[in-house]
């Protein structure tokens, strides 16, 4: 339960940890934008080079990005599925009674998976470096231009930064109803269909039981400390922009704009 | 020796940058039909140990013995059922794991599980419902329905019905009020006494574990730092300290009363005796 990968803060101490969180989510969206350029294996050859980069300067493991990556094998398998069963262009690779394969589905998949590769790898270099705080102090300060729009920028940012701290707590509590029904002879990978429903039962009502309990306890407390959502209030943390953050904005401007040429030249 | 630990390694989330060691080479033996308390600060390691007792944790390295069963990092848990059913674990805060409809039905889950029919079931958790001290009228009711310690006795019913020769029991009375946690605790013995049954508890409180327990073991950093019988524990006196344990308040104000000049001998670890001692010698002055 403890060894989920995808999106979890590794504390280190790096350049990119120490960028200011707001730039690093700009910077994300640019890079996404990239990826979403049809820039062919070419273009994406170097966006991965730059990717790799940013890892070794981040000081993160490859193996912690392929764990990252774990959850998205069945997507894959899926897509090459469909691709097989619906692309029908392009030469024939294998062909066996009625059912051939073309190249262009091959090709259709292999694409799709270096792209969606590219984006968790993506994501996970921001959400490896950012706390959690930081990260939503960041979505809060990009949204807040929206608020005259009435984007509640703070609520989002706040309703955020509840979910993220609640993650491990409720892994946490789910490792331990686990255990103890466990203890009550609750298996749940074996045992009947109907077995295995009371196990999932076993599970979830004592953990939705809990969570109802804390969501009301927080909502006490925070009332009881005074809080209004749609007051103004200063912080305790206050982000500061850098060179270093000018620096890697510009460094990934220029990587989109040679992305954008080699898309379209 | 039927529950044994020899060098037992426990590490959480091997292989990650999270990876820390949490058992480190303990070696263990406990007494069967006794009352075991394990005590340490937070931290050292005594969730973890009771855990690998229904091997719900699997030794990093090591073996543990349990019941004429071997446990090493090998095992799979699909042969452990039989284990479970013998070792029954109490979490800390059990009341959380209840889930059925009624008080009734979530008790017999246990048995149910392990292969009873639903009348020895019943009978079970009835029997273990009383024993618990929960009132034959309560039974068809939610188990969310009740009080904070009520909850606790149902669901410590819970595994009581599946009838387990040993008893493990994390905490039981973290956050009881002293009455709740006295009358836990004569249940337990009445357990050990009438049925029996091995029990270990992992508690802070010195009190409980003077006047309830037959052994203890010390717990730190992952180790076993001392494992004695409750009577000798306290008389070295010297070593609690050491251990930043605060002796209970008997020994505490006996103590206190040897420095003012008092002559009380070492023996002295309950209330009525120390009482006693205490009235002979102020009539020996007369």
């Amino acid at each position: 339960m403890n060894n989920i990968a995808l999106g979890r803060y590794i504390p280190m101490n790096s350049v990119v940890h120490k960028l200011d969180p707001r730039y690093k989510i700009i910077a994300m969206f640019i890079l996404l934008v990239a990826v979403f350029l049809p820039t062919g294996f070419q273009g994406y050859g170097i966006l991965a080079v730059f990717v790799l980069g940013t890892l070794l300067l981040a000081k993160l493991k490859l193996n912690f990005i392929i764990k990252a990556m774990k959850p998205m094998m069945f997507m894959l398998v899926f897509l090459l599925v469909i691709n097989i069963l619906v692309l029908r262009t392009g030469y024939v690779l294998f062909s066996y009674g009625g059912f051939t394969i073309y190249s262009d589905a091959i090709f259709q998949t292999l694409y799709i998976t270096v792209r969606l590769a590219l984006m968790i790898m993506i994501t996970t270099v921001l959400t490896a470096t950012t706390k959690p705080l930081d990260l939503t102090l960041g979505i809060e300060d990009l949204l807040s231009p929206f608020k005259r729009f009435h984007v509640p920028a703070h609520e989002i940012a706040m309703m955020i930064s509840i979910a993220l701290r609640f993650i491990p707590t409720l892994i946490e509590e789910t490792d331990r109803i686990m255990k103890a029904q466990a203890s009550r002879g609750v298996d749940l990978k074996e045992g009947k269909f109907k077995e295995k429903i009371m196990a999932i039962l076993s599970l979830i009502v004592p953990l939705f039981v809990s969570s109802f309990q804390r969501a009301e306890d927080l909502a006490d407390a925070m009332e009881a400390r005074g809080y209004v959502p749609s007051q103004s209030r200063t912080r305790y943390k206050q982000l500061k922009r850098t060179w270093k953050d000018t620096v890697m904005i510009l460094i990934t401007l220029s990587v989109l704009g040679l992305m954008f040429f080699l898309a379209f030249r | 020796m039927p529950i044994a630990f020899e060098k037992v390694s426990y590490e959480y989330s091997v292989g990650t940058p999270f990876a820390h060691g949490a058992l480190n080479e303990v070696d263990l033996a406990i007494e069967m039909g006794k009352v075991t308390a394990i005590i340490g600060s937070t931290g050292s390691g005594k969730t973890t140990l009771v855990q690998h007792l229904n091997a719900l944790l699997l030794p990093t390295s090591g073996t543990v013995l349990v019941l004429d069963r071997t446990i090493t990092s090998k095992n799979k848990p699909k042969s452990l059922k039989s284990l479970r059913k013998n070792v029954g674990l109490v979490f800390q805060f059990p009341e959380y794991q209840l889930f059925e409809e009624t008080i009734i039905k979530d008790v017999m889950f246990g048995p149910l599980n392990f292969g009873c029919t639903q009348e020895e079931a019943y009978t079970k958790s009835c029997n273990a419902l009383k024993v618990c001290g929960i009132d034959e009228s309560l039974f068809e009711k939610s188990p969310l329905d009740l009080s904070g310690g009520q909850k606790r006795r149902v669901a410590i019913a819970g595994i009581l019905a599946i009838d387990p020769q040993v008893l493990v029991l994390d905490e039981p009375t973290a956050g009881l009020d002293p009455q709740g946690s006295k009358q836990m605790m004569q249940l337990f013995m009445q357990l050990n006494r009438q049925y029996e049954k091995t029990v270990l508890i992992v508690t802070h409180d010195m009190e409980h574990v003077l006047n309830y327990c037959d052994n203890v073991v010390v717990m730190n950093e992952g180790k076993v730092l001392t494992h004695q019988r409750v009577s000798d524990f306290f008389n070295d006196l010297k070593l609690l300290q050491n251990m930043n344990i605060n002796p209970p308040h008997v020994l505490y104000l006996r103590e206190e009363l040897k420095r003012c000049g008092f002559h009380l001998s070492d023996g002295l670890h309950d209330l009525t005796s120390l009482a006693k001692a205490i009235a002979a010698e102020v009539n020996s002055h007369e």
